[in-house]
């Protein structure tokens, strides 16, 4: 096998102290045209940083075409590693020659003249990429499109054996962001030159690309042909939205739309739902629950709690308890008292202390009402009552027939459950709402 | 409508060739002119002789100082990305002012300030970098701490060199207002050959960096992907723009304009290539001061008026029409 063009081995690194990935390991073969995708925030644009060196205190080694990218002089990594960014401004008004030529910086010798096999190279690149009309006119005054393809061109006269795309299309409309990816995948097929481009655009990514790296909070989360990356599960788990998965009928290739199939279910308006939760656990839940318009109560919380400020935050109507102390039989009653009006009550992942482990028998008096209850699994890992009293309350739970749930999102899909299915007529009303 | 403007290279080596005869025109008219009438004066008298050497010895100030202030704002408007961006931006003046400020008013008599003067100011200059760069976080500091730095460290010299001429004898005040104006007196030789010396060094360092500055101004982290070294080319930059406007700081105090304004013609006149621009630069800058204080000299003689004042006050609305006909050739954001 040879040698990989680019390998991150057991990668950790980020800034300052927060990690943007740890452990990451892949490896990217010569003369391949790979993407990365992942949602905003995922360490796609940390990757490319990464890769070319910029990244700060790294453990673990990026290796470009066998060589570590730390250990590599700045003319050396030029000709292994070119970069397209995002989007390229000056302040200088230099002509589209002047800057292709700036990707022989790293060639040029103490005098700074170009070479005739420069110049020879700086035209072959304006030619590839179509910029040679252009050639004096100065790259602030071009249109994005035009911009992009002299950045290429620019890339291009550096002739790398490697070129990393860093979101290079999205500025683009579609037809511009098509000729961006077919210069590139007939530079890929032509000169052998390994492309990996990190993208948004999930169907371009699908369209040109052989293999597809999806990234989710800095972890390689599939690996692979996009057509077995890009499922409807593994989508909706890393974006957190769903979408429909097609075969395009034109090409062939995967085809990812946003669903709108879908949304009305995720409206929640009319549907009462009680939160226990307490130490910051409901943050996150009571937030979307709101956020999906469901009527939201929580209880019983202690005043002051990071839940309890998130809630009077929110506006949502809760039962509250004295700061600091134990919850009290008047306040239990009172909460007993929303719950039993709820359609579910929802059980946040909360620890569970002789304080709130009263919180469990609310619950499973809701559910002699026949209320549905959703329970976050675990709840022994986070057991703090000196008889582990919260988890035989949460197993009798489980027995009565409470839901156990791993993520927000399947918890979702469980309330999702109650609601009830929607006339079409009314559907854009529910997706506007939601 | 976009016309295909011609190639660039003959329109703008007719320019060159226009600029260098402008340029050494104006020189000679330089040498002509002074406080005792235009003309060249009767070279067979002794007289006559010392005055022309007077005047060329101007011109050659005249030339080092320009040189080196243009020079410099060149390599701090490409290497801070700002159109503001001026030899003075780091601290340099304050500094420099703030050393020249305490040999004068310290020194004991002029035989010792001649030689003080340009040493305490030089060294002020260099101090007052090194704060900046120390307080910034070093040459890895983004374009705008290094910019915010250069403007606190500024200040507080500023100040303490406020409240050196606000408790200052009247003597003394005088020489220190006179010498923050600027001037390009005769200095001794020495000096001026250590200063013609280093400036001379420092615009053909610039120049050696001239394609990393080039690919500088498309951002740190695209010039770092093209293969430049970033951070040592930063690092040499910025040391090479103050050093090159400390030595003029320290020939002949704060002339002010030049720096910022010279650099922006000459790119709207040739283009932003800095291969091309910072020897233009240079002349320019130098021919430009040179005029100016041959102005200086000859409008209200016999009485002098500072250069710094003059830069401004001709070269501005000159500069101004340039800008405005050429402009989008230069600086274009």
């Amino acid at each position: 096998m040879s040698i990989p063009a680019l390998q991150f081995s057991k990668v950790t690194g980020g800034y300052r102290h927060v990690p943007v990935f740890e452990d990451l390991a892949f490896s990217i073969d010569p003369g391949t045209l790979c993407g990365v995708i992942g949602p905003n925030g995922c360490g796609k644009t940390t990757l490319i940083r990464a890769a070319t060196g910029l990244l700060p205190r790294l453990s673990g080694s990026v290796s470009l075409f066998g060589k570590d990218v730390v250990n590599l002089k700045a003319a050396e990594r030029a000709q292994r590693v070119g970069v397209v960014p995002q989007e390229l401004s000056t302040p200088m008004a230099f002509t589209v020659e002047a800057l292709v030529a700036m990707g022989r910086t790293h060639a040029l010798g103490r005098r700074h003249t170009l070479s005739a096999d420069d110049r020879r190279i700086i035209e072959q690149a304006m030619v590839y990429t179509d910029v040679m009309e252009m050639r004096r006119r100065p790259f602030p005054e071009l249109s994005g499109g035009e911009k992009q393809r002299t950045v290429i061109a620019m890339v291009l006269a550096q002739q790398p054996r490697m070129i990393l795309m860093d979101e290079a299309t999205s500025h683009l409309d579609i037809n511009h962001a098509l000729e961006v990816m077919q210069i590139v995948e007939r530079l890929n097929r032509e000169a052998g030159v390994t492309i990996l481009t990190v993208s948004h655009d999930l169907n371009i990514a699908a369209e040109f690309c052989e293999r597809l790296l999806l990234l989710d909070h800095g972890r390689l989360v599939a690996d692979g042909a996009p057509a077995d990356v890009l499922t409807e599960e593994r989508l909706r788990e890393v974006y957190h939205c769903d979408v429909r998965v097609q075969s395009n009928p034109v090409n062939g290739s995967v085809m990812v739309t946003p669903s709108p199939r879908l949304a009305p279910g995720r409206s929640g308006e009319g549907i009462h739902v009680h939160c226990i939760a307490g130490g910051g656990s409901g943050e996150e839940i009571l937030r979307r629950l709101h956020l999906c318009d469901y009527t939201v109560t929580c209880g019983v919380l202690n005043e002051g709690d990071s839940d309890s400020l998130t809630a009077t935050a929110l506006g949502i109507e809760g039962t509250f308890e004295q700061p600091f102390s134990a919850i009290g039989a008047q306040t239990f009653v009172e909460a007993e008292a929303q719950a039993r009006q709820a359609d579910a009550v929802v059980i946040c992942p909360t620890p569970f202390g002789p304080g709130n482990a009263v919180n469990l028998d609310l619950a499973a008096r809701a559910l002699e009402q026949n209320i549905p209850v959703f329970l976050a699994a675990g709840v022994g890992d986070r057991d703090y009552t000196p008889d582990r009293r919260a988890t035989k309350t949460a197993a009798q739970l489980v027995d009565q027939g409470a839901r156990e749930w791993q993520s927000v999102t399947d918890l979702f899909t469980l309330l999702g459950e109650l609601i009830p299915p929607q006339d079409p007529s009314t559907e854009n009303d529910a997706d506007h709402a939601s | 409508m976009i016309c295909e403007p011609k190639a660039p290279c003959c329109s703008s080596r007719w320019l060159i060739v226009l600029l260098v005869l402008a340029g050494m025109l104006i020189l000679v008219l330089c040498a002509l002119s002074g406080p005792s009438g235009f003309g060249l004066p009767a070279i067979g008298t002794p007289v006559g002789r010392a005055i022309l050497s007077l005047r060329l010895h101007r011109i050659v100030t005249g030339l080092v100082v320009g040189a080196a202030l243009s020079c410099a704002g060149v390599v701090f408007q490409a290497l801070l990305r700002n159109p503001l961006a001026e030899p003075y931006i780091l601290g340099v003046s304050s500094g420099a002012g703030l050393g020249a400020a305490a040999a004068i008013l310290t020194g004991f008599g002029g035989a010792v300030t001649a030689l003080l003067l340009p040493t305490t100011a030089f060294a002020g200059a260099m101090l007052a970098l090194l704060i900046v760069l120390a307080v910034a976080g070093g040459t890895r500091a983004s374009v705008y701490s290094l910019i915010l730095s250069g403007v606190i460290v500024s200040a507080i010299a500023s100040s303490i060199l406020m409240f050196l001429v606000a408790t200052a004898p009247r003597e003394g005040l005088h020489s220190v207002i006179w010498w923050m104006l600027g001037n390009l007196q005769p200095m001794s030789q020495g000096q001026m050959i250590i200063t013609a010396a280093v400036v001379a060094g420092g615009v053909v360092a610039a120049w050696f960096i001239a394609p990393q500055l080039d690919a500088l101004t498309l951002g740190r982290e695209v010039a770092h992907h093209v293969g430049v070294r970033t951070e040592l080319v930063t690092a040499i930059g910025l040391l090479l723009g103050s050093l090159l406007a400390a030595a003029a700081v320290s020939l002949a105090g704060l002339i002010g304009f030049v720096g910022l304004i010279v650099p922006h013609v000459m790119r709207s006149l040739l283009g932003p290539n800095h291969r091309r621009l910072i020897p233009a630069t240079a002349l320019a800058g130098g021919v430009f001061l040179a005029a100016c204080d041959a102005l200086a000299r000859s409008l209200l003689a016999p009485r002098e008026i500072p250069v710094g004042v003059l830069t401004a006050l001709c070269g501005g609305p000159f500069f101004l029409a340039i800008l405005k006909l050429r402009g989008r050739k230069g600086w274009i954001e």
